[in-house]
């Protein structure tokens, strides 16, 4: 494989036929390159929100779900976004105003920001900062602030259950995750993104490339089911637990506020998607098709898991979620770590 | 290569602007019918029975947290070591630069032990459900 290409605001700055030195210049183009991340995303997130979801679910439910409105019922996206976006919004009372309100936007922005550092292939890469895992982490982790805000302001019993769910499950399966996701850097020796991705581009074994899944299936597992709990899909989805508490931290959203934070959700579980696509999966790489396809068709696998273990397992209780993460993922990344330390040492 | 952190930035400021554009054309398109009853609290129907905030009860994992703490710190503690783990093996080999952190880490093991033996990390059930069951300080 070639080496990652210069980040996305000084290819545009060079198709532009600018000086990428500048800082004026640099500013522009990141913008339009950030639009272009966001609107990229945001494609996504409306394909995968009020149709994919659905017809994934009732793939598997055996139900023929949104067929009425354009070719395959695609234009249910067009339709649902009207109808979400002019339906009243209703500030329940007692509400804590300025958290009320915030706790949306964050919960949507939060998880769109650790985009920045995925490379996507063919060039689309916002940025390359050495830190790059550790603040993809980061971004991903801040929409817990969000939840317990919403589930806080609400004023409502409901929502506070389901707020202080979410943080208990994000407390049990942060450190898994992370732990998880150092066990690659010893592998990888760097926190670039584009360092990581590099050092999965070697052969394995015969056509199998070096991708850390390949490598390391035990430490993919464990990320994967972290990864689950860390973006509330079945079977961790006991911060909204629909039968048990309403619908948790998001019980009194309504109109453009509840957009928000279903999007943020979902932008969430592809951010989910993108760091496992960027660590385990090689990333963009794969055959004949172009990087970019390559990392859509690995992000929507991984969504396409998320909506099949939120069709087929069932939610887990919060005790057992709590023994689950302290006492069997805890334990297991630690194990994966110093056993990954003791092989990448012996071979180095 | 300029900074990776300007295009960030730029980034951020798109991942607020498409949710503040959202609310806005939401503002223009949404009726406001203002009706008693509407903003009462949701509980299932019934007539609510108070804030929320006012509530007490025991929220289990304060233990938990503290615990939290103490690994989160630790990670940020191992991830510089995992960066230059490799390099590190080959200038001063394995045992130099594995042994420190088998120690570290080892520590922490005890230490999650010792609050698993205490039941830190156990959901505690309220004395009605389990009589005497309770072994948490």
């Amino acid at each position: 494989m070639a080496p990652e290409s210069a980040p996305l605001p000084e290819t545009l700055a060079e198709l532009a036929g600018m000086d990428p030195n500048s800082v004026p210049v640099m500013i522009l183009m990141s913008l339009i390159g950030a639009a272009l991340i966001g609107t990229l995303m945001m494609t996504n997130t409306a394909l995968a929100g009020p149709w994919a979801k659905r017809k994934i679910t009732a793939a598997f439910t055996d139900r023929i779900a949104v067929d009425r409105i354009g070719p395959f019922g695609l234009l249910i996206i067009v339709a649902d976004s009207v109808r979400l976006l002019s339906k009243e919004l209703i500030v329940p009372e007692g509400v804590d105003r300025p958290a009320w309100d915030l706790a949306p936007l964050l919960i949507a922005s939060s998880a769109l920001l650790g985009f920045a550092v995925i490379p996507m292939g063919n060039g689309l890469h916002l940025a390359d900062p050495e830190v790059g895992l550790a603040y993809v982490f980061a971004t991903a982790s801040m929409a817990s602030v969000g939840l317990v805000m919403a589930g806080y302001a609400s004023n409502n019993k409901y929502s506070f259950l389901g707020g202080l769910r979410a943080v208990a499950q994000n407390l049990a399966y942060e450190i898994p995750l992370i732990l998880t996701g150092a066990s690659v850097v010893i592998f990888a020796g760097s926190l670039q993104m584009s360092e990581i991705v590099a050092a999965q581009s070697q052969t394995l074994i015969g056509p199998l490339p070096s991708w850390y899944a390949f490598v390391n299936p035990f430490a993919f597992a464990l990320f994967m089911i972290a990864n689950l709990a860390e973006v509330g899909r079945n079977p961790f989805d006991i911060p909204e637990a629909p039968t048990e508490i309403v619908a948790g931290y998001q019980t009194e959203y309504s109109s453009v506020y509840f957009v928000l934070i279903y999007l943020g959700e979902f932008i969430h579980i592809f951010l989910g998607g993108a760091i496992i696509a960027t660590i385990f999966l090689g990333g963009p790489a794969g055959p004949v098709l172009p990087g970019i396809v390559w990392f859509l068709i690995k992000i929507w696998g991984v969504f396409l898991f998320t909506q099949w273990a939120r069709s087929a397992v069932p939610r887990v209780r919060i005790d057992q979620l709590i023994e689950i993460g302290w006492k069997g993922m805890l334990v297991l990344s630690l194990a994966n770590l110093l056993l990954t330390a003791v092989i990448v040492g012996v071979i180095a | 290569m300029s900074n990776p952190w300007i295009a960030i930035g730029a980034l951020a400021v798109v991942a607020l602007a498409i949710p503040i554009t959202m609310m806005f054309v939401s503002s223009l398109l949404r009726p406001s019918v203002p009706e008693q009853g509407k903003t009462a609290t949701y509980e299932s129907g019934e007539v609510p029975t108070g804030s929320s905030q006012k509530i007490k009860f025991n929220i289990q994992y304060y233990m938990v947290a503290l615990l939290f703490v103490v690994f989160d710190i630790e990670t940020v503690l191992i991830f510089p070591w995992t960066v230059i783990y490799r390099d590190a093996v080959g200038a001063v080999g394995m045992t130099r630069a594995l042994l420190p952190m088998v120690a570290f880490i080892g520590i922490l093991a005890v230490g999650l032990g010792w609050a698993w033996r205490n039941g830190a990390v156990r959901w505690v059930r309220s004395s009605r459900a389990t009589k005497g069951a309770d072994t948490y300080e």
